[in-house]
């Protein structure tokens, strides 16, 4: 089998590459091995690609009869130490998540990006609609968190994959990285570093050298402190005796009912005590604003125009971004809108599912404003529109 | 930021998508300027109303292009059905002087186009001379490649060349370097041709 190893990475260097392909790409570089999809629109670009340079790096690309069929079979391939991931839109999205709810409880590691597309139903498939970000916080039965990631260009689709996988071996759960149409067909200017410098960045999957002393348990015995270990791998001595998706100890025993509370909060706090290393931000003329933007993927980029074209007519306006949307940085949030003269949330959606999270921290005598757009980009004009309503 | 914003409005199969990569291509490979191209997607790309947008950063200190989508006005609008030339209005295009420019096909836009006559406009027969001097419509591209080199000069010939020698099939390339020529050098003529008017 080719091992195809020198095919991993691309020539270090600048190419104009679509959205689509440079998540691809990006997956590569993190050492991608599987990829079971079914090809949807606006996400086919992501598998055709795949589909040929799988086999040059000794990965496979299997285009399985259907998404049920595709996200258990990246279940499977992860399960057994290959990095996996899929990608679909909405409606994909709404089939796998009943398998997402069994592998963010037995803790498999994967990348599952969502080129969304305009719903609810089938929609229109063809225009941007950030529509499942709720769905992805709630992807499936049960209780969880997962990690999802926002980008707005080419080179964050590429480099924010490479975090995407090491996010999943770190914290052993889903992670989605949320495109959409409309960036997921965009081309732009990606740069590739040199194969050094992406592979001091990757996390790889390996198993501890000692796996005798392997624990795959959350408590330090000594310390009483929560502490995640590596994933395990099926087929290899690091693997629990029993793997099983019900509330388990560290053999994969199944626990009796009084301990699943227990299990319950390691699973979830292993995410939320982890919030301030998980969750990026970044901040844009924020030091003076009296305004505060809040914003994720491509409205982000409409927004920096609507600040520049605000602030030269003296109004005090910021952005505070989240590069990461869930888990969502409540504590960063409530520190950014203290004191505030106003909050405006641009989303592409209607309901505002990120306006209502940064409600929830927000003083109620501080006004939270949805700026919302469907099946299209936010123009500057939208959010200029709404900064100068508040600054009356 | 010093955006130059570029539109292209057609029908599918016209090469529209190719051009819009072509000088997304030159500018942001060749001259290494931030570039971003977004284009119709779906069922229209391939028939229909077609369009592709480029914005290219010619501030060489920009980290990042802000809205990625043309803003009208444009600097450039080019033009190549019927259809599309419903939305040439004359605040579409930027009127300062010696920037905004309307390029359009006279042998595929067969109706009236009043609204070309009230801006600095560039009407040439695109694919009807591609079709007499190189024998097919396709080489149009390449003509209308060779016209945004001179008239924008955002990237330098040298780059232009490179980035045909990307795109095209080698079985095609004398003769889409040819129709470049071509195309550069109906350009020059109608910068000439602008400058005598001015003086």
């Amino acid at each position: 089998m080719n091992n195809g190893n020198g095919k991993r990475f691309l020539k270090p260097g600048k190419y104009l590459m679509m959205g689509n392909v440079a998540m691809a790409e990006g997956a590569l570089s993190s050492g991608l091995k599987f990829f079971g999809g079914y090809p949807i629109t606006p996400s086919t670009e992501v598998i055709e690609h795949l589909a040929k340079r799988l086999p040059e790096v000794g990965g496979c690309c299997m285009q399985m009869e259907d998404e049920l069929a595709s996200i258990n079979a990246v279940m499977g391939a992860s399960l057994v130490g290959a990095k996996a991931m899929t990608a679909t839109s909405g409606p994909g999205l709404s089939l796998m998540t009943e398998t997402i709810s069994m592998a963010a409880n037995i803790e498999i590691p994967f990348v599952f990006c969502d080129v969304q597309r305009c719903g609810p139903g089938t929609g229109f498939v063809t225009v941007p609609h950030h529509n499942d970000v709720g769905l992805t916080r709630f992807a499936g039965n049960g209780e969880f968190e997962v990690i999802a990631f926002a980008p707005m260009s080419c080179q964050e689709l590429f480099d924010l994959t490479i975090t995407a996988f090491n996010y999943a071996e770190t914290y052993r759960c889903p992670i989605f990285i949320l495109s959409d149409a409309y960036l997921g067909h965009i081309h732009e200017v990606v740069n590739i570093p040199p194969k050094e410098e992406i592979l001091k960045r990757v996390i790889d999957r390996t198993i501890p050298e000692d796996t005798k002393g392997a624990k795959f348990t959350y408590e330090d015995i000594t310390t009483h402190k929560l502490m995640i270990p590596k994933p395990y791998i099926v087929g290899t001595e690091f693997c629990p005796p029993l793997i099983i998706h019900l509330p388990h100890n560290q053999d994969g025993v199944l626990m009796p009912e009084e301990n699943s509370l227990r299990f319950m909060k390691i699973m979830i706090d292993k995410i939320r005590d982890n919030i301030d290393k998980i969750s990026l931000t970044e901040e844009y003329k924020m030091d003076d604003a009296e305004i505060i933007i809040i914003s994720y993927g491509l409205p982000v980029r409409a927004s920096y125009r609507a600040v520049d074209l605000a602030r030269k007519k003296g109004i005090k306006v910021g952005i505070f971004r989240l590069i990461t949307v869930w888990p969502f940085p409540k504590d960063k949030v409530k520190k950014v809108v203290a004191g505030a003269k106003a909050v405006i949330v641009p989303e592409m959606n209607y309901t505002g599912v990120i306006a209502e999270q940064v409600e929830r921290v927000t003083d109620l005598n501080i006004p939270v404003i949805k700026v919302p757009k469907v099946a299209t980009l936010h123009h500057p004009d939208d959010i200029l529109k709404a900064i100068e309503e508040v600054a009356k | 930021m010093n955006r130059y914003e570029i539109r292209i409005v057609g029908y599918g199969g016209q090469g529209i998508i190719t051009l819009s990569k072509m000088i997304a291509y030159a500018s942001g490979i060749c001259e290494e300027l931030l570039v971003t191209q977004t284009e119709a997607y779906g069922a229209q790309a391939r028939g229909g109303r077609s369009w592709a947008e480029v914005v290219v950063d010619l501030d060489r200190e920009s980290k990042q292009i802000d809205y990625p989508k043309a803003l009208k006005p444009y600097d450039l609008l080019i033009i190549l059905s019927d259809a599309a030339t419903k939305e040439v209005k004359k605040e579409v295009i930027k009127k300062e002087e010696n920037i905004g420019l309307l390029i359009w096909d006279s042998s595929t836009i067969l109706g009236k186009f009043r609204a070309a006559s009230k801006m600095k406009n560039l009407g040439l027969p695109i694919q009807k001379m591609a079709f007499e001097k190189f024998g097919d419509i396709v080489y149009g591209n390449a003509i209308l490649f060779g016209i945004f080199t001179i008239v924008t000069k955002i990237f330098s010939e040298e780059s232009a060349i490179e980035t045909i020698k990307q795109f095209v099939p080698s079985s095609t390339l004398e003769k889409n370097m040819e129709a470049f020529k071509f195309g550069k050098q109906k350009a020059e003529e109608f910068l000439t041709q602008l400058k005598e008017g001015m003086s």
